[in-house]
């Protein structure tokens, strides 16, 4: 219906504009001469830093008390150590340098000068801060591993831990059990031809390594969408485990203002609409299992304490993902880096010829083209997306991806697109024979959604499986079949059992 | 040939080859097309029922219409309304929906582009056995899109336009006495939107553009029934049906940011055909935050035409009165509404639009072309 005509001559609506608006001086100090225009202000070498910090501190320092409303302003006391999540890229180097530079080397020129130097601002707010590496190279068999790069790297920054781990540790029953000190969960595999997902337990005598199975897992997505998406969700999952194994309360990651609009608009055109919340910010709990527990805590007090022995000695509860460099666009991450002389090791380049065709390369392409022209742009989204609430409860958390997952998505789906004039084929499977009712829509359009241009082959050589093992995690949100033991039985019938007396 | 899949067994590499010739839904008659949404492979007969049916799915499940609705179809000669058209009449025989369905066309005033397409919905007229309204900007406003644009130029010319159309299909629906007009938006144009408004912070469009239908406390009802529907299966509908439809964009077309919009939109759904369902089921999984929208303007009524406004004047009369005294630029930039209000307030006799009043009478106040 609409009129409008894409072969459109020049910027019709939104005129380009003089890169800074009035003058050339710093509108802070108002006396040097500015360095750096960020969306339309200018300000000189001098006061940017304390600007960056500022912006730093605001994105983080809310969301470190457990309870928001809390006396921050003299008492940061955090629930538990702090994680911060690593790629070598430009956005989680700055984070490094800044989380070393204000929380660990204490830095004072970071601080705010007022309040004197004994103000408790000043005491160490976290115990421990963990590096976290997640090593991607066992996608793609041309590619370096970097581990020992980012290890050295990391060491130059004193009093911080190192944990490096690969993508395929999110296929291996032992980083699993190291991590929840566990060895009871089943694992899954899933047919992954059909829309259905059907569900099959993967034999405990599997001799495929998780490197091979992380290769089938790949080589069995549809797009050239779905191969980063499940990457990233990967690494997002193994750093929200590594958060709960270094009794982390926060993991911080390195996203700028300008790669979360980016994964704002590449989200939503994912289907990841209902989502948007944990893209900025998250609070995780270990499994679908526990998240339920805040609504069904009297129900599953006994199954919560078995749980919670399992892991004892450890904090319990959430793991809380912040990303403070929010506010921090891309081009003030790379001043930032270049005037405090920070090097970034850069991120290798994907040896894969898909790498820029999937809908995360197209936005991000896009989002970079329209902020030259429109430097509002990327602000503009992330506020956009800030007024917006995900719509209905919870339905739960999606079994590869843990977030959150709204109802009546395969109603939904089927009604809008109908894929069978058979009516007995719109009964969903049983959940237990069937990933699907466990994924969220995203993730669910990310392993089945097809094209007519498939994913370029990754060059691995999977073992022929007719069944594609999933994340170690996939397990531990399922229902289990297991019988209600003689104790828990008697739990539920308890208040009308007449006492024998 | 080397299989993107290595792993696939002999079974599917032959299909891949050799596609399977049959239908993916009768799985009987021989597959002529590749659905745009699904990837599936399926005939004709079956690609109108499925096509057919999602449009009713989408009708029932929103429970658009009661038996009786007076219903009017925005009909601009174009493959979107086109469609539109036959499939509503289509739907309203077979599922007996007891519509009375009407058409309404709005003629901007575009030789060359509109008058050629209004000929086109005088056929549908015929064709689908309707009775049609036309309603002209020049009669509403006292300016054809012509006229407009001779005085200000290609740029900003979409902005009248729109809001021209808006308040005229209002205007000539409430001339019909009908419930409910319903118009061509398709799935992309709907994607489209949900992603601009996201990317030009334009929160209440983006709060109600996935809606299904909206309404007003005092306007008629506007629903969009092929809300799900893709461009490219609406245009496969009309090529299999045969339908007459008039295709030429317009002459005056740029809308600069929308266009980056769709650019974008069409690179995504090369990369992912789902992606224009997935982005509006986005949509419609967030909800603007309560606190936000108390901050939001509540609805006023125009004290000059009487149409539905968020300010003392809508936008309608804003921008005909930047028209009249010449300075069109005044309901564009707040600049120029500064510089307006600066010269004084609007004269006595400035053109205005005719007050805004919606009847509810048992019959059409106005003469309507009946079907020859």
């Amino acid at each position: 219906m609409s009129c409008g005509n894409p072969a459109v001559e020049g910027d019709a609506l939104m005129p380009r504009r003089k890169k800074y608006d009035k003058t050339k001086f710093c509108v802070k100090c108002k006396e040097a001469q500015g360095s750096i225009v960020i969306r339309h202000a200018v300000y000189c070498k001098d006061c940017f830093s304390p600007l960056i910090t500022h912006k730093f501190r605001r994105g983080l320092e809310p969301s470190v008390n457990q309870k928001a409303d809390g006396p921050r302003r003299t008492a940061l006391k955090p629930d538990g150590n702090l994680l911060v999540g690593f790629s070598g890229g430009l956005g989680s180097t700055v984070l490094l340098d800044l989380v070393h530079r204000c929380y660990v080397s204490m830095d004072q020129s970071t601080m705010p000068s007022d309040g004197g130097k004994n103000h408790p601002r000043h005491e160490k707010v976290w115990n421990r801060v963990t590096v976290c590496y997640v090593e991607i190279s066992g996608a793609f068999p041309a590619m370096r591993d970097r581990t020992p790069d980012v290890e050295q790297y990391v060491a130059t920054y004193e009093g911080l831990d190192f944990v490096s781990l690969r993508l395929q540790d999110a296929f291996d029953p032992n980083w699993w059990n190291a991590v929840h000190a566990s060895s009871d969960d089943q694992r899954f595999a899933a047919d992954m031809t059909s829309e259905e997902l059907r569900l099959s337990k993967l034999a405990s005598t599997s001799t495929s390594t998780p490197l091979q199975s992380l290769h089938s897992y790949l080589a069995s997505l549809p797009t050239a969408t779905a191969v980063p998406t499940a990457i990233e969700t990967l690494v997002r999952v193994l750093l929200l485990h590594t958060a709960l194994q270094t009794d982390s309360s926060h993991l911080v990651l390195g996203t700028s203002l300008t790669s979360l609009a980016v994964s704002l608009i590449s989200g939503v055109s994912q289907g990841r609409g209902y989502n948007l919340k944990e893209e900025m910010q998250e609070e995780w709990m270990p499994d679908a299992e526990v998240a339920n527990l805040r609504s069904e805590q009297e129900q599953t007090s006994h199954d919560t304490k078995e749980r919670r022995s399992a892991r004892d000695g450890r904090r319990k509860g959430y793991v809380r993902v912040v990303r403070p460099l929010r506010d921090v666009g891309r081009k003030e991450c790379a001043l930032w880096a270049r005037w405090r002389d920070v090097t970034i090791i850069g991120k290798e380049p994907w040896p894969w010829s898909g790498a820029k065709q999937g809908i995360g390369a197209l936005t991000r392409e896009f989002i970079t083209g329209l902020e030259k022209d429109y430097p509002s742009t990327v602000s503009t989204i992330v506020r956009t997306c800030t007024k917006v609430e995900p719509k209905g409860e919870s339905a739960g958390l999606c079994a590869l991806c843990a977030r959150p997952m709204q109802e009546g998505l395969q109603e939904w789906k089927s009604r809008i697109s109908i894929r069978s004039r058979d009516a007995s084929h719109d009964t969903p499977p049983s959940a237990s024979a069937s990933l699907t009712p466990h994924l969220c829509y995203a993730c669910h359009i990310t392993l089945t959604s097809r094209s007519s241009r498939p994913a370029p082959s990754l060059g691995l050589t999977p073992p022929a499986l007719s069944d594609v093992p999933l994340p170690v995690w996939v397990g531990s949100g399922m229902p289990r079949s297991a019988k209600l033991s003689e104790q828990q039985m008697k739990e539920v019938v308890q208040d009308f059992l007449l006492e024998d007396t | 040939m080397t299989s993107p899949h290595p792993h696939l067994g002999i079974r599917d590499l032959l299909q891949t080859i050799m596609p399977p010739r049959l239908c993916a839904l009768c799985h009987d008659a021989r597959a002529i097309l590749k659905r745009p949404k699904t990837g599936q492979q399926i005939c004709k007969e079956c690609f109108f029922w499925v096509f057919e049916t999602e449009v009713h799915n989408t009708i029932t499940e929103a429970k658009l219409f009661k038996p009786g609705d007076r219903v009017a179809i925005g009909a601009s000669g174009g493959k979107d309304s086109t469609v539109l058209a036959h499939v509503m009449k289509t739907l309203n025989d077979r599922y007996e929906y007891g519509l009375e369905l009407f058409l309404l066309s709005i003629d901007e005033g575009i030789t060359g582009y509109r008058d050629d397409s209004l000929e086109t919905v005088k056929r549908n007229q015929q064709q689908y056995d309707m009775p049609l309204k036309i309603l002209s900007y020049d009669e509403l406003y006292g300016w054809t899109m012509d006229a407009i644009v001779s005085q200000i130029g290609k740029k900003n010319n979409c902005t009248f336009c729109g809001v021209f159309r808006r308040q005229a299909l209002d205007r000539g629906a409430a001339s019909l006495h009908v419930d409910h007009i319903v118009t061509g938006h398709n799935a992309d144009d709907i994607a489209e939107t949900v992603l601009m408004n996201i990317m030009r912070g334009d929160i209440a469009r983006l709060g109600r553009c996935t809606l299904i239908c909206t309404q007003g406390e005092d306007t008629i009802k506007r629903s969009k029934p092929f809300k799900y529907a893709y461009e490219k299966e609406i245009v496969m509908y009309a090529y299999f049906k045969k339908l007459d439809y008039f295709s030429t964009e317009c002459i005056y077309s740029p809308d600069a940011y929308r266009g980056h919009a769709r650019a974008f939109l069409k690179d995504l759904e090369a990369a992912r055909p789902s992606a224009i369902i997935d982005i509006i089921h986005s949509g419609e999984m967030f909800e603007v935050k309560e606190e936000v929208k108390a901050t939001q303007k509540s609805q006023k009524t125009c004290k000059r035409c009487g149409y539905m406004s968020s300010n003392e004047l809508c936008k309608a009369c804003t921008l005909l009165e930047g028209l009249e005294r010449g300075m069109a630029a005044a309901a564009v930039t707040e600049r120029a509404r500064k510089k307006l209000d600066a010269e004084g307030p609007a004269p006595e006799s400035l053109r205005t639009i005719p007050f805004f009043q919606q009847s509810r009478g048992p019959h059409p106040s106005v003469a309507l072309e009946r079907p020859t």
